[in-house]
């Protein structure tokens, strides 16, 4: 949906979509408000030694806490009367395609459970094959063939292996691998 | 002439084949992420940044630096050619650059944006030459109350003035700060909010905060709501101006310039406040009632000229307050702050005198990559333009593997890489929500500074307030942060009521 669209919108239409945005609205208060909350609780255990005039090692924690329940109860307060304010219609489509988030996030989650065991090229590959996956059926690109999946693993390699060898070759940065010859 | 003969030195340092290599690489890689989407020089430092356990602290900061300039020059292609500009800085150059680029002027279009930065960073280089020196011994007379109080200054602009809602700024700054609180206390050497997580007592990997909220949020923010957008490419012309083009864009570039440097010196970031302004400027000082007929309509030459000058200038005269003071002004700058840090240095008034060397041949690098990224700009536009036509799903995932190797290589932890997914569902949140990502980077990597010098001006005044308000140049800080969280709001309310009236 382009700005277009949603200038083209029935006021009737406008209010619909405000009272759809009270309830993501409010749960992005309530996540900023728990956030300060549990601060507020970490900050029980940090003792105040070392500080002059209260401000020791503990001062930061508690205003972070503090300043992060006030804004998140401001939120929802603000979610609840009208919405937030001064806000910037997000770009992009207004119903979220899930499918292709969970090809990504297959990707990267599988790539950090797997990258010391199989590898950074492999893992890598797999991360690539995923999330390319999911970006192809989301941009409604071709995406099930076997030709695809090939030329997607294919692609996956070529980015990673060079990238690995450039990383641990040339500049000495330790990536895993799944031998120790520096090389896979 | 201790200047010029420490620029020498700088020089003779910044041409060594290596360095040179570094910088032409730097300057290459920066246009390359200026001109692709989804990936912006925060980003490409933050995922290089493990070279720093390797590469010479002079090498690796003329590559670093090389990116961040760069990407400013590679931006404005894709937002004359694609109307999507890359970051805010290129937000205007695609309003009038894209109007251009649609007439058929896109090559026009192009060479302004390119000389014009080049001009604007060469006379904002020669501003870092002169002035940075002064503000370095200058700042050496500052005590923890003034940085503390600069450092409240680039707090309250990055996240109450700058963005559109001061809520959510205010929120996305505790964010960061809350970040930059994870791990050993450094005065007391306590630990918080670690959770009984060994990875936790060293803290939260600026890297991972800057790949997650950029890289892969963008990632995800794309496959989630962007698949089927579709974007027009302009055709590309010549790139070529005409005797009349010249005429309008050399004002122009000099009045952008003049208005971006003094933005750029002032520890209160962002390239908006200046682009737009050289774009007022220029709409307005348009006479000609042909040239003013073409702004918004045609695209009128000095719309692109005029906020490209401005952007390039804020950009590189924001190395004064990040090298003299220790206090960056925006994404880029904060990540490059954490470069300098992962090498055990602080930027600030010392380093003139103790990394003399270092300084001085970053700022020999920037005269020399000034002109290499005029050179990969303008004949070689061509080749940049071909980036374009990357698919977006292929770019998007080759990302990640990038993104893999800043996450991983910092710390070799897979814990990070569970993190970093983490922080990039919250960056699409963010996005979605409308909360600005500067104030994270900056309240985390400045967060922990602040902390330090809030407490020792703390001690200096034996654990009273007033030490703040006591020192001539602390109560002028005090004065500036009140001025800068209250003149806006009156602005908008007198405004407001003169319209209700």
């Amino acid at each position: 949906m382009t700005t277009s669209h949603s200038l083209a919108h029935e006021p009737s239409d406008l209010a619909a979509q405000d009272t759809a945005a009270v309830w993501p609205q409010t749960l992005v208060g309530a996540g900023v408000l728990l956030t300060g909350l549990a601060l507020a609780f970490g900050a029980i255990s940090i003792s105040s030694e070392a500080g002059y005039g209260g401000v020791g090692p503990n001062f930061l924690p508690w205003l972070i806490s503090i300043v992060l329940t006030v804004c998140g109860g401001w939120i929802i307060w603000e979610a609840r009367s009208g919405g937030f304010r001064e806000l910037d219609t997000p770009s992009g489509a207004t119903r979220a395609y899930w499918p292709g988030f969970v090809w990504v996030s297959a990707g990267l989650l599988l790539n950090a459970a797997l990258i010391t065991t199989i590898g950074f090229i492999f893992s890598c590959t797999l991360c690539y094959l995923l999330a390319v996956q999911g970006l192809r059926r989301a941009s409604g690109q071709p995406s099930g063939a076997v030709r695809t999946w090939g030329l997607d693993i294919v692609t996956g390699l070529l980015i990673s292996a060079p990238v690995f060898w450039m990383f641990t070759q040339f500049l000495a940065i330790n990536l895993p691998g799944l031998t120790a010859t520096g090389w896979l | 002439m201790d200047i010029f003969n420490a620029l020498m030195h700088g020089f003779a340092l910044a041409i060594t084949p290596a360095n040179l290599l570094w910088c032409l690489v730097g300057c290459a890689l920066g246009t390359a992420v200026g001109v692709l989407p989804g990936i912006g020089p925060a980003v490409a430092v933050a995922m290089l940044l493990p070279i720093t356990a390797k590469v010479d602290v002079t090498a690796s900061m003329i590559f670093f630096s090389g990116i961040y300039y760069g990407a400013m020059y590679g931006g404005s292609t894709t937002s004359i050619l694609l109307n999507t500009p890359g970051e805010t800085a290129s937000m205007v150059t695609a309003m009038e650059g894209n109007k251009m680029a649609k007439s058929g002027r896109a090559g026009a279009a192009l060479a302004t944006a390119a000389i014009g930065s080049f001009v604007a960073g060469t006379i904002a280089t020669v501003i870092v030459t002169l002035f940075a020196p002064f503000v370095a011994e200058f700042a050496v007379k500052l005590g923890p109350p003034e940085y503390f109080l600069l450092m409240l200054l680039a707090f309250t602009t990055v996240s109450a003035v700058l963005g559109k809602s001061t809520l959510r700024g205010m929120t996305a700054l505790f964010v960061g700060l809350a970040a930059g609180c994870v791990g050993l206390d450094q005065i007391s050497g306590q630990s918080r909010y670690t959770g009984g997580i060994p990875e936790l007592l060293d803290g939260i990997e600026i890297v991972l905060v800057a790949v997650g909220l950029f890289a892969v949020a963008e990632v995800l923010y794309a496959v989630l709501y962007e698949g089927r957008v579709v974007e027009e490419q302009n055709k590309l012309s010549r790139v070529h101006m005409t005797a009349r083009d010249w005429k309008r864009s050399i004002p122009a570039w000099l009045r952008g310039t003049a208005i971006g440097t003094p933005f750029g010196c002032i520890p209160a970031g962002g390239t908006e406040i200046p682009t737009f302004l050289s774009y007022a400027m220029e709409k307005k000082l348009a006479k000609n009632p042909e040239d003013k007929a073409e702004f918004g309509t045609r695209g009128a030459i000095e719309g692109v000229a005029g906020p490209e000058a401005a952007n390039n200038a804020t950009v590189t005269a924001a190395l004064i307050p990040l090298l003299t003071l220790g206090i960056p002004t925006s994404n880029t700058t904060a990540i490059l702050l954490g470069a300098f840090q992962n090498y055990g240095i602080q930027p600030g008034p010392q380093l003139f005198t103790t990394s003399a060397a270092l300084v001085w041949a970053l700022i020999a690098s920037l005269y020399i990559g000034n002109v290499m990224l005029l050179v990969l700009n303008l004949p070689m536009v061509g080749f940049w333009v071909k980036l374009l036509k990357i698919p977006k799903p292929q770019l998007y995932a080759g990302i990640l593997i990038f993104a893999t190797v800043g996450a991983y290589g910092m710390r070799q932890s897979a814990f990070d890489l569970f993190l970093l997914y983490a922080i990039g569902l919250l960056g699409v949140l963010m996005r979605r929500f409308d909360f600005p990502t500067a104030p994270v980077v900056v309240g985390m990597i400045l967060g922990p500074l602040a902390e330090a010098q809030l407490r020792n001006a703390m001690s200096i005044g034996e654990g009273s307030p007033m030490v703040f308000f006591q020192r001539p140049m602390s109560i002028t800080l005090v004065v500036i942060v009140v001025a800068v969280l209250v003149l806006p709001r009156l602005a908008r309310y007198w405004s407001g009521r003169k319209a209700a009236g």
